[in-house]
């Protein structure tokens, strides 16, 4: 319920803006809430880190442990997971998050597209292409993070990712 | 001879040398301080100051994104047993550089080289790999901020 709550803050956010945009260009008067580190470590993370979990193996001596959501409302979890990871592309993309160049743009695309492809992978009930999407969602945050995180702006201050 | 947990700036040259397959010029390297990154980069976690170098017998691995882990029992001095994990890179890296989930075995007695956990728990950064047959792979990720310390094949 509290995935669903917030998927649905998320789209309302981005589908409104995205309206708007269409309309009114550069001037729509979006009023972001957190900064970029809240929104990685409040947002991002925690969708991420689920996602992440939801898929893999665990080998002991005792045996090889397959990670995959089990339930039905696991499967729903991980697919709310998902849209939150794919909707926080488009958070990344509003004017007041967006940074100059077509580096931001491509790699908020990235994290769209990989949550988009955890959100097929869980909806196929298909856990090892929900390993993949987490590959390829860990090496769309690697890739953002090579290009924008420098030590000097890291602090919560200056709401760097 | 058995390896302990040892910080590798406590470690002299002649012990390296006797420990198989180990590179000693390469564990030597005491590199530069990591960047310091972000959540997940290397600076976030682990100390690119605290070398270590482990030998254990691998207890449980977590073959999962972001990062493999790779759990080791190591013999103390004292012949006590301790638990220690050690992060590798992500799977597909590491499938990349020829290890997949089933490459090494349970009970397997490996040595790692990497950095340890800047809270001082028994969790470490691993760099290299060595297996008991001297085959030695990176098994780190590239561009985390970890050091350059030359285990990196990739440069970065």
């Amino acid at each position: 319920m509290k995935h669903l709550k917030l998927v649905l803050i998320l789209f309302s956010l981005t589908a409104c803006g995205q309206g708007e945009q269409a309309q009114q260009s550069t001037s729509i008067p979006f009023k972001a809430s957190g900064d970029m580190k809240q929104t990685m470590e409040w947002v991002l993370d925690p969708a991420a880190d689920h996602l992440w979990g939801s898929s893999g193996s665990i080998i002991t001596a005792e045996g090889t442990k397959e990670l995959a959501p089990t339930t039905e409302e696991e499967w729903m979890a991980v697919r709310h997971s998902a849209l939150v990871v794919a909707e926080t592309g488009n958070l990344l993309l509003m004017p007041s998050r967006t940074r100059e160049g077509a580096a931001w743009q491509e790699m908020s695309l990235g994290l769209i597209e990989a949550g988009l492809l955890a959100e097929a992978a869980a909806k196929a009930r298909d856990s090892e292409a929900l390993f993949e999407a987490g590959a390829q969602l860990y090496r769309v945050c690697k890739s953002c993070h090579g290009v924008y995180i420098h030590e000097s702006d890291s602090s919560p201050e200056t709401g760097s990712p | 001879m058995n390896l302990k947990t040892m910080p590798l700036k406590q470690v002299s040259l002649k012990s390296l040398l006797a420990v198989a397959g180990l590179a000693a010029a390469a564990v030597l390297t005491v590199s530069l301080p990591a960047q310091l990154n972000a959540h997940h980069a290397f600076g976030a976690e682990f100390d690119a100051n605290s070398p270590l170098l482990l030998r254990g017998s691998v207890t449980k691995i977590e073959w999962v994104n972001p990062h493999a882990w790779f759990h080791i029992e190591v013999t103390k001095e004292d012949g006590t047993p301790e638990a220690w994990r050690i992060e590798g890179g992500t799977p597909n890296t590491l499938l990349r550089r020829g290890i997949n989930k089933r490459s090494i075995a349970i009970g397997t007695e490996i040595i790692v080289e990497g950095y340890q956990a800047k809270d001082r728990s028994n969790s470490a950064n691993g760099r290299n790999i060595t297996l008991a047959n001297g085959k030695k792979m990176f098994m780190g990720s590239s561009g985390t901020g970890a050091p350059d310390d030359g285990a990196d094949p990739s440069g970065q």
